[in-house]
């Protein structure tokens, strides 16, 4: 059988469904935009709950795309549907034929900017989540200077109507603990803070996580937002911020704060996914049949989708939808 | 020479109810004014500056109906036809009385001839011999009325050819006696023309049905809109969403629909219903529910008000509506005092008559980039300076009076007011326009001038304290609401914008301008509502392709950064990128 199967995203999701869907006898064929596969996970140091090297999971990941066409730094730049299938145009000029498409084109971190009262891009001491990831693993950041004092702020982006972003976007909680720690590691004589609204520890050994950051890293979990953050005049952070449990306002002096961005629908597959027919949910993902059985599927016969294009998801959600958006394409081929 | 005809009656009927009606509602919106508005009103009739403006727009408004002709040319002529060429057969009318010559020897005197007076004019030809000019004058103007009615018939059949997509929906009873009112005129000319009888009796008919109907339908803005004006002139501010000064202006609204057109909502038809038109027309129902709820719907940006052939004040009016729902929230204003102890303890407030004193306000501190840039401009034009909020500040009061609650806003207004006088600063300097209409509006500080930093800078680039590089980007500016349309500081950004870039035009500019989307002033609006708003705005505003787009409004800042194509920038940011 050599029915091509155009996979648009090369990270996680894009990667597994094409392991997978190879295994399955199908061909599939892997475009991504930038030069290099792995997507977001590619830039993370570990994962959570367990400190679990990144590296570890994306590398046999790799190695198991090897013999499938994968394509970087391309997009696609135009796609037809007929009786026979999808016809795509891609951005080198090229044109593929394919049975089915799957969208596995991730997200897009929120722009820190955009949440202007956290000062990011205007105060040298405001990072990013992924910042700091890098920083776990390159050692490097002009900003990190032996800070005294870290903060770090939960759903940036997320659960936040001053942004237009109502939905929770799932993993910055529990990222933002693992950090925590990983901070009090590098920097074990730091005082560190989080600032939560609440704390969604939803996955296995997610809690226990949660208890470890508090009893064997010290770190301080105070539940209320930040709602300003300035600079004095040592350059040091201000933060405003309510402790709604004591029911008080604070403020407190930083040397370091960070954002922990939350997850957006990746905007650059607009086009392609207004061509096939794929409109958004309310939170401006990709709008799948339904969240159970239809999980995979869309309103567009042959067009699939698996990973965060639909919502956000955590790494082990996003490999379970990969695998099962491949028996979903395989039974689409057979059924044909 | 007939006297009296009994297809007179029904006219005469209708007429004696229409002016009984209106003068007892004419006695009842008095009284119900509030008794030191009450003065002030009657005290404006016979102060010569109102009068002479209630002459003026009495003729202006009324009678030549100048805001429609400058709106929309067409709707101008089609509204003029019907209303002025019908007051002018009238009064032909009443003149042609004076050339009443005795047919057959027979002199109507006494009260014979009072009676007849008042129906003669409208059945002249019945009675009397017009004359060849009067008779040449009547029928012109009854043929422009008559070529008013063809257009609008023409625009209810297709709106668009009149330039307006959107008309006002109407009910039974409004479609009801706007039929009678198309039908009067061509029942007059059939009558004079052909003189069958039982067309002067189908004439009358209509107007009687015309005449009974007015007061309960938008028709009533006719009589009504006389007394709006002397109430307007008089300085008035509806205080209560259905008596007097607001009763007036609810008889006032003659439904026309185009604020339909204007309004930002209007981008999504189904929110077309939340218009000022059908939030007037449920006032004058008695539906209090949904005049609620469109009043709290309601982005209080104030196109309606601007654009409004009546000048309707229908964002007062729905102030007046939200101040009924009761506030359950019990205010603490008990940190007032403590922050007033604090900024004193701090120094923060000393008294300095040459500096300028700059208020930041809730919104400009979560946009610190406008706060930065406004302390590079001050500090490069070498300005003496001082932050009023640096370190925490009063609210301004706005977001409370949005919500009716004034008593709350004053308590805020009243603090601030002692802080900005302590500090003895001449000169107050604002980012927000919304606390600058604030400001302007509700507190009195005499002899502090208050600028919106638009204001202040295009003043420190004018008398050459500042110094601007003209760069090559192209900007376009929005207007946000409580700058533009609420004070008309059109001219100002734009000058400054000329100095720092190219300035491109957006497609609706100025008192046109359209909402972000993100005003305070609406409670109930979705995310998914708003958003279509601000797309709506950002599509407009893209209309010359610019490079950025420019507000003076933190909050327009914030909502259009969420959708924009391009950059989105305070103004204060683009002068201190170009010093």
């Amino acid at each position: 059988m050599k029915e091509n199967i155009l996979i648009i995203g090369g990270g996680a999701a894009g990667m597994e469904a094409a392991t997978q869907l190879k295994k399955l006898g199908l061909t599939p064929i892997i475009i991504e935009k930038s030069d290099a596969l792995g997507g977001h996970i590619a830039q993370w140091d570990r994962l959570f709950p367990a400190f679990h090297p990144a590296k570890d999971v994306v590398a046999p990941m790799l190695e198991s795309v090897k013999g499938i066409d994968v394509l970087l730094n391309t997009e696609v730049n135009d796609i037809q549907c007929d009786a026979d299938g999808f016809k795509a145009v891609l951005t080198n000029g090229k044109t593929i034929d394919a049975k089915a498409v799957v969208l596995a084109t991730g997200f897009d971190l929120f722009k820190a900017e955009r949440k202007q009262e956290y000062g990011y891009g205007i105060y040298n001491n405001v990072i990013t989540s992924l910042e700091l990831e890098k920083f776990f693993r390159t050692g490097k950041d002009e900003r990190i200077n032996n800070p005294k004092k870290i903060g770090f702020v939960h759903c940036v982006g997320a659960r936040d109507v001053k942004v237009g972003n109502t939905y929770c976007s799932k993993v910055c909680c529990t990222t933002a603990l693992k950090q925590a720690c990983e901070m009090k590691e590098v920097f074990p004589n730091a005082e560190v803070y989080t600032f939560y609204m609440d704390l969604r520890m939803f996955g296995p050994g997610y809690e226990d996580l949660y208890l470890k950051t508090q009893r064997d890293f010290d770190v301080k979990c105070i539940r209320g937002r930040v709602c300003e953050v300035s600079e004095n005049m040592d350059g040091r952070l201000v933060i405003k911020a309510e402790d709604t449990l004591f029911g008080k306002p604070l403020k407190m002096t930083l040397d370091l704060l960070v954002l922990m961005c939350s997850m957006e629908k990746n905007k650059s597959i607009d086009k392609i996914q207004q061509q096939l027919g794929v409109a958004n949910n309310s939170d401006g993902f990709m709008q799948n049949r339904d969240m159970y059985l239809g999980m995979n599927g869309t309103a567009k016969d042959g067009v699939f989708v698996a990973g965060t294009c639909t919502a956000p998801k955590s790494l082990p959600d996003t490999i379970a939808e990969a695998r099962s958006v491949a028996v979903e394409v395989f039974n689409y081929i057979n059924n044909k | 020479m007939k006297i009296f005809d009994p297809f007179v009656l029904p006219f005469v009927l209708g007429m004696a109810f229409v002016l009984t009606y209106c003068f007892v509602g004419l006695i009842k919106v008095i009284l119900q004014l509030p008794k030191d508005d009450r003065k002030k009103f009657l005290r404006s009739l016979v102060t010569p500056k109102t009068a002479w403006a209630n002459i003026r727009d009495l003729f202006g408004d009324c009678l030549f109906h100048v805001k429609i002709w400058k709106r929309n040319p067409i709707l101008g002529y089609m509204h003029s036809a019907i209303a002025f060429g019908w007051f002018m057969i009238i009064v032909i009318g009443h003149v042609m009385l004076f050339t009443l010559k005795p047919l057959q020897g027979v002199e109507i005197e006494g009260f014979a001839r009072t009676f007849t007076n008042f129906y003669y004019p409208i059945f002249f030809k019945y009675f009397a011999e017009e004359g060849k000019i009067f008779g040449f004058l009547m029928d012109f103007f009854l043929l422009m009325i008559i070529s008013g009615i063809l257009i609008a018939v023409v625009k209810k059949i297709h709106s668009k050819i009149v330039g307006v997509k959107r008309v006002t929906k109407f009910g039974f009873a409004d479609n009801m006696i706007r039929f009678a009112l198309w039908t009067i005129f061509p029942f007059r000319l059939i009558a004079e023309k052909t003189n069958i009888y039982a067309f002067w009796w189908l004439y009358s008919i209509d107007l009687l049905i015309f005449m009974c109907m007015l007061p309960f339908t938008r028709y009533m803005h006719i009589p009504t809109e006389a007394l709006f004006i002397l109430l307007r002139h008089a300085g008035l501010n509806a205080r209560e969403p259905r008596k007097g000064y607001a009763l007036a202006q609810i008889y006032s609204c003659p439904s026309c629909g185009l604020c339909i057109d204007a309004c930002p909502m209007s981008v999504n038809d189904k929110n077309s219903g939340n218009t000022s038109a059908y939030f007037m027309k449920k006032l004058r129902n008695g539906d209090t529910e949904e005049a609620k709820r469109i009043a709290e719907t309601c982005l209080m940006c104030g196109k309606c008000v601007k654009v409004c052939p009546v000048s309707i004040e229908s964002c007062d009016i729905k102030f007046s509506q939200r101040a009924e729902t009761p506030y359950y929230v019990n205010s603490d204003h008990s940190y007032l005092d403590v922050i007033l102890t604090e900024a004193q303890r701090s120094g923060e407030i000393s008294s300095n008559n040459n500096k300028v004193l700059y208020f930041a306000g809730c919104m400009t501190q979560l946009t610190p980039k406008i706060m930065r840039a406004m302390k590079k401009i001050m500090e490069s034009a070498g300005e003496e300076f001082q932050f009023l909020d640096e370190n925490g500040g009063i609210c301004c009061g706005r977001p409370m009076i949005l919500s009716g609650k004034t008593a709350e806003a004053q308590a805020m207004i009243a603090k601030n007011t002692e802080l900005i006088k302590k500090s003895g600063a001449k000169k107050l300097v604002l980012s927000c326009p919304i606390c600058y209409k604030v400001f302007k509006d509700e507190y009195h500080l005499e002899g502090v001038e208050i600028l919106h930093h638009t204001q202040y800078i295009n003043e420190l680039i004018k008398t050459g304290k500042l110094k601007v590089n003209k760069g090559d980007v192209n900007y376009v500016y929005h207007d946000p609401c409580e700058l533009g349309r609420a004070f008309e500081i059109y001219d100002e950004p734009r000058e400054v914008l000329e100095k720092a870039g190219n300035l491109r035009k957006a497609k609706s500019e100025k008192e046109l301008s359209i909402c972000c989307g993100g005003s305070l002033g609406s409670f109930n609006l979705t995310q998914k509502e708003r958003d279509e708003i601000t797309c709506n705005s950002v599509a407009d505003l893209m209309f010359n392709n610019p490079d950025e787009i420019v507000t003076a409004c933190p909050l327009c800042l914030k909502t259009f950064a969420r959708k924009a194509p391009v950059a989105v920038k305070d103004i204060a940011e683009v002068v201190s990128s170009q010093l």
